[in-house]
């Protein structure tokens, strides 16, 4: 973290070269050259480079998640899938899901909404035996769901097997399935799913534009794509507290925690090289999506960008 | 282990995991975007008109291209990994 300073005035004046580069082809990739945080390095190399950081990182994600974010993280994972507001039935793909947050928040959502529902049933009839009762609750044992799925995809193998292993612990199992894919290139046919959720996932793709292209693909009509991601805070003064505690203190913490610094090095210059809120609304434009909007959470260190398929 | 009717887990190592047979609704070649025909002896996706197959490693599906094994009339039966 030391040796940053004087490399940060270098890196300045490329990362405005290469953002001006990239503004004007705006979601083609900029040339053979790409940003592996602040290095520049080729596509074929990021993709590989990335790989491994999460290889190396996801035994000790979630615990490197509380840590760095200091629990946050749960909450801004919590807001996302009550914006989403699943009702029961809903057809899921969460892409980059490697550990299962969304996903298991997502069934936790619908079971507890379809509860409700079978307890309003229930409230309305009546006059009701005992027998007829416990009939109800028989049949519905078996859609807790009420036919909800949720598909995770990753292209990390270590981030999946680490997700399964969760749900196994956790006991999810219905309604959970796991698919190794890559988010430029998915394994799913065209109109759906009900919703498209990538959460922390989107930065470190390499060609943003193709996955935006295919999460549109897969999605149906009137399907709705939520990204929840690092963004950029405008406020000065939050801004150089938001700096001083990514550059100084996560890098360390990724240290003495998962024993790697390089990787959570690249974590926080990732966040820095990817595009702000305007301009990922306007990404996610391109690629077709209507009513297009974001919402700051934490005066804009994380962002929930929201599009519909029409 | 835990109360779940999730796909089969209780055998030991002999017996690969199946695939979630819901999920066969949805997935298609990344590549053509074409369906795919399981292979329970062989325990993979087969995509016959490009002649590639697709692995499934403990029940998760390995949908990445680079990870699929030819299936064409070559003498070697696996490790034939796509360039």
């Amino acid at each position: 973290a030391a040796g940053l300073c004087p490399c940060w005035v270098l890196l300045a004046s490329r990362r405005a070269a290469l953002r001006a580069l990239c503004g004007s082809v705006r979601g083609l990739a900029a040339g053979p050259e790409m940003h592996f945080g602040f290095q520049t390095v080729t596509e074929a190399e990021r993709r590989e480079k990335i790989y491994q950081v999460f290889e190396n990182v996801a035994k000790k994600y979630d615990v490197m998640n509380d840590s760095m974010t200091l629990g946050l993280h749960r909450v801004w994972k919590d807001i996302l899938v009550r914006k989403m507001n699943p009702c029961p039935g809903t057809l899921l793909l969460d892409v980059a899901g490697g550990t299962g947050d969304i996903a298991f928040r997502f069934i936790d959502y619908v079971r507890s909404v379809r509860q409700r529902q079978l307890q309003r049933k229930l409230k309305h009839h009546q006059n009701l035996s005992w027998q007829e009762i416990s009939e109800t609750y028989q049949e519905n044992k078996f859609k807790s769901l009420g036919d909800s799925q949720v598909v995770v995809c990753d292209i990390n193998k270590e981030m999946l097997k680490v997700g399964k292993q969760k749900a196994q612990h956790h006991g999810y199992s219905e309604g959970l399935s796991w698919v190794l894919g890559n988010a430029e290139e998915l394994p799913f046919d065209d109109d759906k799913f009900d919703v498209y959720t990538i959460a922390f996932g989107i930065r470190n793709v390499t060609r943003t534009d193709l996955a935006l292209q295919e999460a549109y693909r897969v999605l149906k009509p009137g399907g709705r794509f939520l990204c929840l991601e690092f963004s950029h805070v405008s406020n000065p003064l939050i801004s150089r507290l938001y700096d001083l505690y990514s550059f100084q203190v996560i890098p360390v913490l990724g240290e003495v925690i998962a024993g790697d610094w390089k990787s959570y090095q690249y974590l926080v210059e990732s966040i820095r090289r990817f595009p702000p809120q305007e301009e990922l609304k306007a990404m996610i434009e391109d690629a077709g999506f209507f009513k297009v909007d974001y919402q700051n959470l934490n005066s804009g260190i994380v962002a929930i960008h929201s599009g519909f398929k029409l | 282990r835990q109360a779940s009717g999730g796909a089969g887990q209780g055998s030991g190592s002999a017996r690969p995991q199946p695939l979630e047979p819901s999920l066969l609704r949805f997935l298609v070649c990344p590549l053509s975007k074409r369906p795919l025909r399981y292979e329970e002896a062989t325990n993979e996706l087969v995509n016959e008109e490009l002649g590639i197959a697709y692995p499934i490693i403990d029940g998760i599906p390995n949908m990445i291209p680079e990870a699929a094994r030819t299936t064409k009339k070559q003498p070697p039966a696996e490790g034939s990994k796509q360039p």
